[in-house]
């Protein structure tokens, strides 16, 4: 499935043809902010309803991955194509027009306005609020409907992601974008979490999701990749990585 | 409930809050000695009531201004110094156009006269009937050039100065903010003169007899509160229940999460510079309407209290600008009751400076509104 070479700097290979039927392709992607190069010959992969998980240490430049895929960070080389469209330019407002969807890491919700209103900004390109898709939303997180008239600011931290998921799902995108979405969740909560970006997998949308909690992201995904360093280091399937004596010595703590 | 008990209430009330406890006693202090002037008839019911009245309407024309400078700061996260000229500017445009209708286009006056608002006391509102009853058209149509003219303004300030460097630190544009004002207030003067001029005629009023005389509450009286109550009332809508508004809010709290959302933050910004602009420029005009005088630097002498009225009711939020407004423009009329008149404005910044020790982050600090 992958011919990634291990350490010593040989990135992985794929072939645009064999991906051919992917979602999302992000080929040869440098990127960073501002003059600082982060990314270098980044390639990732996610194919329709597929689940990934990019997994990494601390500055590998797993988040940058994701922010680039939106158009976030500055763009230095490569390309990345979604439904064989080049986005690698287009900014924020135009991806989310394609079938993106992101979640950010932190501060993720408007904070002073109320639960239903989050959910109708995540709608906002759209001429009329789309009933449907905020019944889906509600009946997704029955919580967030009980409290749709409260400000999203008072509610819990996994409240709170609740919300950010729902308002990235109102447009009901092909592909989501999740940036550490256990981060700051009580132990207790973050196994909820990721029941629920399971059941948002399982009804047919495709998940890219950043991952601090690598042993749970991998066990949960299709595939997965660790990126060291802003490069591609191991590609496979997330229970192959898991059970890899050298990813688990080097990256999930034996 | 006993002595000890209230005494006890009071004690812990004083150590949970001493500033607060503090500043609520001089509050009362202050009100049971005005009841006591009251009913001495140390100080004579219509007089207060003048004082308040003149209050009441020195808050709204604050307040409504501090929504168009709440809005932009919020949104465009800096202190704009040019909004007390582009207070003034609304003032005069509206004017031009109140003395243009009011004359009959060029009819009762010469037009350039009448269009350079009198300049050099070449025509007088006050021959002319500038005022709500005598020439309600030339009101109206000033009310509304105000406005537009004020949105016309701002956004070209927008495009050719503040857009190019909105990636700045608020700091960059502050000051960028205080060389528009000067360049506009500088350019008023060029272009309308310097002196101070009446532009209204004589209005009715209605005169409410009370102990010691009579309160008049005059047809401009009315018409400054009816017309800012309703634009606050509006925009309160607008924000609460329009999608504009609530992408407004949105991006006052979040600018990157309204990115990220699909929100056109670019026209977002354009929408508050021309409701602020609006609302400035309405607020300059009804503000010169109601006090009778028009000079260049009305709006910037204005401009020090709108600041004040924004920060003391928590800035960025619109009825912290309100409440804040009130509370500057009575603290300013009233105060002449206790101490010499001249110290009125003194007076106002005190009552700010107490208020922000006892909540740093203001009134409605904390809850961002737009």
């Amino acid at each position: 499935m992958s011919d990634v070479e291990a350490p010593g700097g040989v990135r992985a290979e794929t072939t645009i043809d064999a991906w051919g039927d992917s979602l999302l392709k992000v080929r040869d992607l440098d990127a960073g902010y501002g003059d600082l190069q982060i990314l270098s010959e980044v390639d990732v992969d996610v194919r329709e309803g597929e689940y990934i998980t990019v997994v990494g240490p601390n500055g590998a430049g797993k988040s940058t991955v994701m922010k680039s895929v939106f158009g976030l960070t500055t763009h230095m080389g490569g390309t990345v194509y979604f439904e064989d469209e080049d986005i690698t330019e287009l900014s924020p407002e135009e991806i989310i027009t394609v079938g993106i969807g992101y979640v950010p890491q932190n501060e993720n919700v408007f904070g002073s306005l109320t639960v239903e209103e989050n959910l109708e900004m995540g709608a906002y390109i759209l001429e009329e609020v789309p009933t449907e898709a905020m019944e889906a939303v509600y009946d997704r997180f029955p919580i967030l409907r009980e409290r749709r008239d409260q400000k999203a600011g008072n509610l819990s931290g996994g409240q709170q992601q609740m919300v950010a998921m729902g308002r990235a799902l109102m447009l009901e995108p092909e592909l989501l974008l999740l940036d550490e979405p256990s981060a700051g969740l009580a132990p207790d909560l973050v196994d909820d979490m990721f029941d629920r970006i399971d059941r948002i997998n399982d009804d047919g949308t495709a998940v890219l999701m950043v991952e601090q909690n690598a042993k749970e992201a991998l066990r949960r995904c299709d595939r997965g990749y660790v990126l060291v360093n802003g490069q591609n280091r191991y590609e496979d399937a997330g229970e192959t990585l898991l059970n890899d004596q050298q990813v688990r010595q080097d990256f999930l703590g034996g | 409930m006993g002595v000890s008990e209230s005494y006890e209430r009071g004690r812990n009330l004083f150590q949970s809050n001493p500033v607060g406890f503090v500043l609520g006693l001089a509050v009362l202090i202050l009100m049971l000695d005005l009841v006591r002037q009251l009913v001495t008839g140390e100080l004579d019911v219509a007089r207060f009531g003048l004082v308040l009245k003149a209050g009441i309407m020195r808050g709204m024309v604050i307040g409504l201004a501090g929504i168009g400078l709440s809005l932009t700061y919020s949104i465009l996260n800096f202190a704009n110094f040019a909004h007390g000229d582009y207070l003034t500017s609304g003032a005069f445009a509206g004017m031009a156009v109140s003395y243009l209708v009011a004359g009959k286009f060029g009819s009762e006056a010469n037009i350039g006269a009448l269009l350079l608002v009198g300049t050099g006391g070449s025509v007088f509102g006050g021959a002319l009937g500038v005022g709500v009853v005598t020439a309600p058209a030339a009101v109206l149509a000033g009310v509304v050039v105000a406005g537009v003219a004020t949105i016309g303004l701002t956004l070209l300030v927008d495009r050719y100065v503040f857009r190019p460097i909105r990636d700045r630190s608020g700091i960059a544009l502050l000051i960028t903010s205080i060389g528009v004002a000067f360049v506009l207030r500088y350019l008023i003067l060029f272009v309308f003169g310097g002196s101070k001029r009446g532009v209204t005629a004589e209005q009715p009023s209605l005169s409410v007899g009370v102990p010691g005389g009579a309160i008049e509450i005059g047809t401009h009286d009315v018409a400054l509160f009816v017309v800012a109550a309703a634009l606050m009332a509006g925009i309160h809508l607008l924000l609460q229940n329009t999608k504009l508004g609530k992408a407004m809010r949105a991006m006052a709290d979040n600018e990157d999460l309204a990115r990220v959302t699909g929100i056109p933050t670019e026209r977002v910004v354009k929408y508050t510079w021309i409701l602020g602009g609006g609302l400035t420029g309405v607020a300059g005009y009804m503000f010169v309407l109601w006090k009778g005088t028009l000079g260049f630097f009305d709006g910037w002498l204005l401009l020090l209290l709108v600041f004040a009225a924004v920060i003391l009711g928590g800035i960025g939020s619109i009825y912290g600008a309100i409440t804040g407004g009130l509370v500057i423009g009575i603290t300013f009329s009233m105060a002449p009751i206790w101490i010499p008149s001249a110290f009125g404005r003194a007076a106002a910044f005190v009552v700010m400076i107490v208020i922000l020790i006892a909540k740093p982050e203001g009134i409605f600090g904390g809850t961002s509104t737009a």
